[in-house]
């Protein structure tokens, strides 16, 4: 190693400010799951805090709070990946299909517009449509002689609308990487294909899907792999403190937050943290392993 | 030849092929029109939904809520907000950090990726894991808070919504993909010349990854812009509240007209939805306005990230 470094060291030097600050932020914080079995007190620091044993682990199980917010972490990342990936696909497949270009361009830059605004900005459109007394949705049904339905305090619709939300920002940016990947497809494969009479349709059915199948896998492992991961900026940003829609929407991500910066308790913050690292690094050695095996060329690692 | 023209190749082979024209083909080809129509009006709609309601008049806000036609044009809600002093100090953040960050983050992100893809160096592997790991398993909220601040004490510091985001593992591997496909010889006359690894890298390999370069600039960049939990932890002092928790600050607090910050004895009248609309335009403008020009840097640089990373 040391041999290494002093042979190679202007490359070392290039790397040294990236990996000073791979350290300092993301090793140096993994120290806090230190706290999860900790007394931790402020003044103390982590190190000068009484060890606690798994008294944190114990609190945090015997409550119901850990399944009510694991479910619906995994349960919406789910739903977000399920829906995505039918809606990205097809976008993919017609998007491909379509013969004048000009149009096809311009489909192109308009589904994946969505994807470059914050999540702040996707809060405010929502609220804009949802709002119970002038929200367009509400004024909508109002107009036909429906009734109108208070969203902020229903929590059985979130995990649809949340749903929605993740599909609109995100279907058109996965369509163009699957679209990318439709492109480097052979028109071989195409000619020959219809050569032999099949029409559009069967062309999508036994060429396009069947090739798109390593990216459509990597790409859902990368996702499954965080699936114990919530979207903080987009559940936090749409839902905030909203207590009443809880039920369906908090997920651990938010439940840290909400454990750290408005109960102050480091502990029971980091012992939830730390439960969700480990679940998330077990599922995706798991997935991983099963990639391994069914198709060695799309594993990650 | 980009992706964008790459793929308009394969459309014009396809296209100068027969076309089908049976019933269920047509029937498909009309769907297939339908449904991308569908999708890009809903893509589409809420944006216009809120630039037309920011240049609607407060009344007519209030009585129709939002429209597709304006009812009553106006600029109030602009004249507004820029009148306050909170729209120029937010937009000076958010432009202070975006611009700082991302130069900071693509220096930074590009000599680590260059350390990772070179084949010179016998450790990469072990390095590239240590990376890796970082995306596999998360620091946790608390230690990342403790880190920032208190350890490094940045609460309220600018430097707290630039530091965290410098090196993201995602962009470094997107970067490697790009430096293993730059030709090695490229080196070897260098190295022959006697230049260092470092003049290399800046003479050399710098310039040809240009264009890589640029796409992860614009990924850094974009993350900056719209970047609001950095803030929501770390910053509570307004006078570097970021564009986004601007837009927060207005949509919950419930004295927004004392946070825009406008002369009280200007005696204007308040828009309160227009104010909010307005801000949120000005902070997705710039994206609309340089969306169309970097587009395909994005898509690059996400095809690359996603089928080779």
């Amino acid at each position: 190693m040391i041999r290494d470094i002093v042979k190679n060291k202007s490359l070392y030097l290039l790397a040294l400010p990236g990996f000073s600050f791979l350290v300092v932020f993301a090793y140096v914080p993994m120290t806090g799951h230190l706290i999860a079995f900790k007394d931790y007190r402020v003044s103390e620091g982590i190190w000068g805090s009484p060890w606690a044993g798994l008294e944190k682990f114990r609190l945090l199980f015997e409550s119901d709070k850990w399944i009510q917010v694991t479910l619906n972490t995994l349960y919406l990342n789910l739903l977000f990946i399920v829906f995505s990936l039918i809606v990205a696909l097809t976008l993919a497949v017609f998007l491909n299909e379509i013969r004048w270009a000009v149009w096809k361009r311009l489909a192109q830059s308009i589904v994946f517009l969505p994807y470059f605004v914050s999540w702040m900005v996707v809060s405010f459109i929502v609220f804009a449509l949802l709002n119970t007394s002038d929200g367009l949705v509400n004024r909508t049904l109002a107009r036909i002689g429906a009734d109108t339905v208070s969203w902020y305090s229903s929590p059985q619709y979130w995990p649809l609308i949340l749903t929605a939300i993740y599909v609109w920002k995100f279907a058109g940016y996965k369509s163009i990487i699957y679209l990318a990947a439709i492109t480097g497809i052979s028109g071989e494969y195409y000619e020959s294909a219809r050569i032999d009479g099949a029409n559009r349709l069967q062309q999508i059915w036994h060429i396009t899907l069947p090739l798109l199948r390593p990216t459509v896998i990597i790409l859902t492992l990368l996702s499954i792999g965080r699936i114990f991961y919530g979207d903080f900026g987009m559940i936090y940003g749409i839902v905030g403190d909203n207590g009443v829609l809880f039920p369906t929407t908090d997920v651990i991500d938010t439940y840290t937050y909400r454990m750290l910066r408005h109960l102050g308790d480091f502990g029971m913050s980091s012992a939830i943290a730390l439960y969700q690292s480990v679940m998330g690094l077990i599922v995706i050695l798991i997935f991983n392993g099963i990639v391994r095996k069914v198709d060695n060329d799309s594993r990650l690692f | 030849m980009t992706e964008v023209e790459a793929m308009d190749n394969t459309v014009g082979r396809r296209s100068s092929i027969r076309q089908d024209t049976s019933w269920p083909e047509k029937g498909f080809h009309w769907f297939i029109h339908g449904f991308i129509a569908a999708f890009a009006l809903i893509s589409f709609i809420p944006f216009w939904l809120v630039v037309i309601g920011s240049f609607t008049a407060e009344q007519s806000l209030r009585t129709n809520g939002y429209q597709l036609f304006p009812t009553q044009f106006s600029l109030y809600a602009y004249q507004y907000v820029l009148a306050g002093k909170q729209i120029a100090t937010s937009y000076g953040v958010t432009v202070t950090v975006t611009v700082v960050g991302t130069l900071l983050a693509v220096l930074v992100t590009s000599t680590y990726a260059y350390f990772l893809a070179h084949r010179k160096v016998k450790y990469r592997n072990v390095f590239s894991f240590l990376t890796y790991f970082t995306m596999l398993f998360g620091s946790g909220l608390v230690g990342y808070y403790l880190l920032i601040a208190n350890w490094l004490g940045l609460k309220d510091s600018i430097l707290a919504l630039i530091l965290p985001y410098v090196l993201n593992p995602f962009y470094a591997f997107i970067m490697v993909a790009f430096y293993r496909n730059i030709p090695y010889e490229l080196n070897e006359a260098a190295i022959i010349d006697g230049a260092n690894d470092i003049t290399i890298f800046f003479r050399i390999i710098w310039p040809v990854a240009t264009p890589s370069i640029a796409t992860i600039s614009l990924f850094y960049a974009l993350v900056y812009w719209n970047d609001w939990w950095l803030a929501l932890l770390f910053i509570d002092k307004h006078e570097l509240h970021p564009l986004q928790i601007m837009i927060r600050q207005l949509m919950s607090s419930l004295d927004p007209d004392a946070y825009v910050g406008v002369d009280v004895s200007a005696a204007m009248q308040i828009p309160g939805m227009g104010v909010q609309l307005a801000t949120v335009c000005l902070t997705i403008g710039p994206i609309i306005f340089v969306y169309p020009f970097v587009q395909k840097y994005f898509i690059k640089g996400l095809t690359i990230g996603a089928l080779k990373g």
